[in-house]
């Protein structure tokens, strides 16, 4: 049994989206789930095969993932792509991404139930904080900044 | 993704006062054509 701790402010952590358009209009992609799109100005809930909406559930591994640091996101990155870089400002670094499927790393908020460990979350809600692009032009970084009102910075 | 072990988490609620989810865009207004005085 855990103890349980209230917080107002939500925790602002960091993550990897994939960038891919739907229809007409490019959206985020969880990173390591294919096709499950972040809708835009509208939070992102949590859902579990098993749990449902209950999720992020102690004991089970559901819920919206998130670390604890930009270099904890970085690194699953560059397992990813397997390079050794960083990217972002101030870094200019483009890693071997392919053509046309660029990626985000950024801030994310999260709220409702939250797990924590060690390097990161499991969250009930998310909504993305700021993003950096990486393999995306300005006018990627223009729509993204219009479709979910956040900061977004190009490579 | 590797968020650590297990057997450490612990559970934190958060409910913010406000979500930290922008508002919905606001509607275009359809341009008007100039009315003739």
């Amino acid at each position: 049994m855990s103890s349980r701790a209230a917080f107002v402010e939500p925790i602002v952590a960091w993550r990897l989206w994939h960038v891919r358009r739907h229809d007409d209009l490019y959206r985020l992609e969880s990173f390591t789930w294919h096709h499950v799109s972040w809708p835009a100005r509208a939070r992102f809930e949590a859902e579990c095969s098993t749990h449902g909406a209950a999720a992020p559930v102690e004991g089970h591994e559901c819920g919206i993932y998130a670390f604890k640091t930009r270099e904890l996101a970085e690194d699953l990155l560059r397992r990813y792509t397997g390079v050794r870089q960083h990217y972002g400002r101030p870094y200019q670094e483009l890693p071997p991404l392919r053509q046309g499927c660029p990626i985000a790393i950024g801030r994310v908020s999260l709220w409702g139930r939250v797990l924590a460990r060690e390097n990161g979350f499991r969250a009930q809600y998310a909504y993305p904080y700021d993003l950096f692009l990486i393999g995306g032009e300005d006018v990627l970084a223009r729509e993204l900044r219009r479709l979910y009102a956040v900061d977004v910075w190009p490579s | 993704m590797d968020i650590g072990a297990p057997e450490t988490e612990h559970e934190i609620e958060i409910a913010p006062l406000e979500e930290p989810v922008p508002s919905p865009a606001p509607a275009e207004e359809p341009a008007q054509e100039p009315v003739p005085a």
